[in-house]
């Protein structure tokens, strides 16, 4: 019982936030904070849209097929947004939180995802924004500790 | 040569290599269930649908608080995407397929869509959404307890198939090593038996050479016996043939000269007989390793010398003075033993008179090598043909057509066998203008 009152108030204080914080402005869907240009940046789909988009089919633990996705690589997003650090954490909109190495982004063509089989993402899915690792590509990431690091509904990045 | 008892064993092997096969297909078998078990487990890992369902029920529950404490309608609407997102993921591909397994996805089906149908973004009725969540969140508490069981089924499950796989691990493992030692067993019985067969055919070759050894001797034995009794016969006819000569009545007055010729005749059949049981004692001392050669350095000119004083001495009806004698100025030393040298001349001189003809020359000469100090004695005899060249120092071997000359047939054998005790040899080479020349070499004595 006192795990889901737990798990409650931790829901309303996320509620809260969202509704005080800037994250839910209008057009903003990612904002990064912490070791970045000026502490804190904001990207748009604008933004988004006007950056490398790559695209690939891969499995995932959530779908019986082998989705295509598409977006921004997560390198190319911390680069823009000038991030110097070793770690992210990465945060959703249920405020489901998990640290991931920047290095994976090096390592890996971990996409910032805005779109599954050509539909864009909506909250109302995993949207807007998924980071999707290359699961087929390498042996390594058909791995829970990396199924982890596979946020959806991804609102905010801090850079450490 | 295979017994019943062979089969049984050649039967127990192949049963034993079958048993080891088994197992190792058993193991392999279970490797593969292992690795597909590790991979569901893996997969299950993933899936993790306790905590999807609570993640539904948790956002059911934050729609419900928003609607009730009348929020702001843009944070109603982030609670509204977020529930429906949750309900998106049970209706997908192998959260769907773990809640038909449960049965439980008939429950749960609809929610989704009800929910759409009532969208605050397109102006749905708070109220009948409120009605709606409020069910959706009873439904899900009702189902909770079920999620929960049924994974945990599916875990244990899981864990039986793996204490099961674990199980016949162990029993293969015990087979496998069972089999093995069974195995390793017969293996190492088939070498012990191996090593005896290979003992007793030693012991059978040893036994056989022993018999051929034993014949050889006894055959040897009774060849001496009859060229004794051959040799024998010659000297004592000689001596009957002197003393009837002597004590026959009606020949005339017995003068002092045939008493003296045929005491002559005697003696020389006497010796002859005296150096044939030399001969043959020499020969058994030798067989029974009773003859030791005590080596030291000697001079082979006066060891020859001597023997052919010897030969002097012995031979009367022969003419010694036959013998030439080329020895060098300087001293030849060898390292041998003196009376075993002795007796090889003797021997090797005394064939030499003996198959020359009365008038031919014997020529003695003493030479050395880098290693060697050589004696050679050439006769003009008739000399042998290869054949006999090769049988030449076989015992009891007789020269062809001198087989009524006086001899043991040992005395090339003895020569030889004394002269390597000394580390020497007696070797037969034809010579060139008729005739043998038999050779006696020594090893030098090494000057300090």
């Amino acid at each position: 019982m006192n795990l889901r009152h737990g798990a409650l108030r931790a829901a309303l204080l996320a509620a809260l936030l969202a509704t005080a914080g800037p994250a839910a402005a209008e057009g903003v869907l990612l904002t990064l904070t912490g070791a970045v240009r000026d502490g804190r940046v904001e990207l748009t789909r604008a933004d988004l849209e006007a950056m490398d988009w790559h695209q690939f089919a891969t499995s995932t633990s959530v779908t019986s097929h082998r989705p295509e996705f598409r977006g921004v690589l997560m390198r190319d997003i911390l680069a823009e947004a000038g991030a110097e650090g070793t770690s992210v954490r990465a945060t959703a909109l249920n405020d489901y939180v998990v640290e991931i190495p920047i290095e994976d982004f090096h390592r890996f063509d971990v996409l910032l995802a805005l779109s599954m089989d050509g539909v864009p993402l909506t909250p109302r899915d995993k949207g807007p924004v998924w980071i999707v690792y290359p699961r087929d590509d390498h042996a390594i990431l058909a791995d829970i500790r990396y199924d982890m690091r596979w946020v959806w509904q991804l609102v905010a990045l801090h850079v450490q | 040569m295979t017994g019943p008892r062979e089969w049984i064993r050649y039967l127990g092997l192949g049963g034993l290599v079958m048993i080891c096969l088994s197992f190792l297909g058993l193991a392999a078998w279970q490797l593969v269930q292992l690795v597909q078990l590790e991979r569901q487990m893996r997969i299950s890992a993933t899936e993790n649908m306790i905590w999807v369902f609570s993640q539904t029920q948790i956002e059911a529950l934050n729609l419900a608080l928003a609607l009730s404490e009348g929020a702001a309608p843009q944070q109603v609407l982030t609670r509204f995407d977020v529930l429906v997102s949750r309900l998106t993921l049970l209706e997908e591909g192998p959260q769907r397929r773990f809640l038909e397994g449960a049965g439980l996805s008939g429950a749960l089906s609809g929610w989704r869509n009800g929910l759409l149908a009532l969208d605050p973004a397109r102006g749905g009725d708070p109220e009948a959404l409120q009605a709606h969540v409020t069910a959706l969140v009873s439904a899900l508490r009702s189902r909770a307890s079920q999620v929960m069981s049924e994974e945990w089924q599916i875990q244990a499950a899981r864990l039986d198939r793996l204490g099961h796989l674990h199980r016949l691990a162990l029993v293969s493992v015990l087979g496998s090593a069972l089999a093995g030692l069974g195995l390793a067993v017969i293996l190492i019985d088939r070498e012990r038996r191996l090593m005896w067969g290979r003992l007793d055919r030693l012991r059978a070759e040893k036994l056989a050479s022993d018999l051929e050894r034993e014949r050889e001797i006894s055959e040897n034995h009774r060849r001496f016996a009859d060229l004794i009794a051959h040799q024998l016969r010659t000297p004592l006819a000689v001596i009957d043939s002197a003393m009837h000569r002597l004590t026959r009545r009606g020949g005339g007055p017995v003068t002092a000269e045939l008493i003296s010729e045929k005491a002559a005749v005697s003696r020389e059949a006497v010796a002859r007989l005296v150096k044939l049981t030399d001969t043959a004692m020499m020969m058994s001392r030798l067989e029974r390793g009773g003859v030791l050669a005590h080596l030291s350095a000697h001079d082979l000119r006066e060891l020859v010398v001597f023997a052919i004083d010897e030969q002097v001495v012995a031979a009367k009806d022969r003419d010694p003075s036959r013998i030439r004698q080329s020895l060098p100025s300087v001293p030849m030393v060898a390292l041998c033993d003196p009376a075993l040298t002795g007796e090889i001349l003797s021997n090797l001189l005394c064939n030499a008179l003996l198959y020359s003809p009365l008038d031919g020359f014997v020529d003695v000469e003493v030479s050395q090598s880098q290693s060697h100090i050589i004696c050679r004695i050439e006769d003009r005899g008739s000399g042998m043909s290869p054949d006999e060249m090769v049988c030449a120092f076989d015992r009891f071997h007789r020269g062809s057509g001198h087989e009524t000359l006086p001899g043991s047939g040992l005395g090339l054998t003895l020569a030889r066998q004394l002269a390597r005790m000394q580390g020497g040899e007696v070797t037969l080479v034809p010579r060139s203008g008729g005739g043998l020349t038999a050779a006696l070499s020594l090893p030098r004595e090494v000057s300090v």
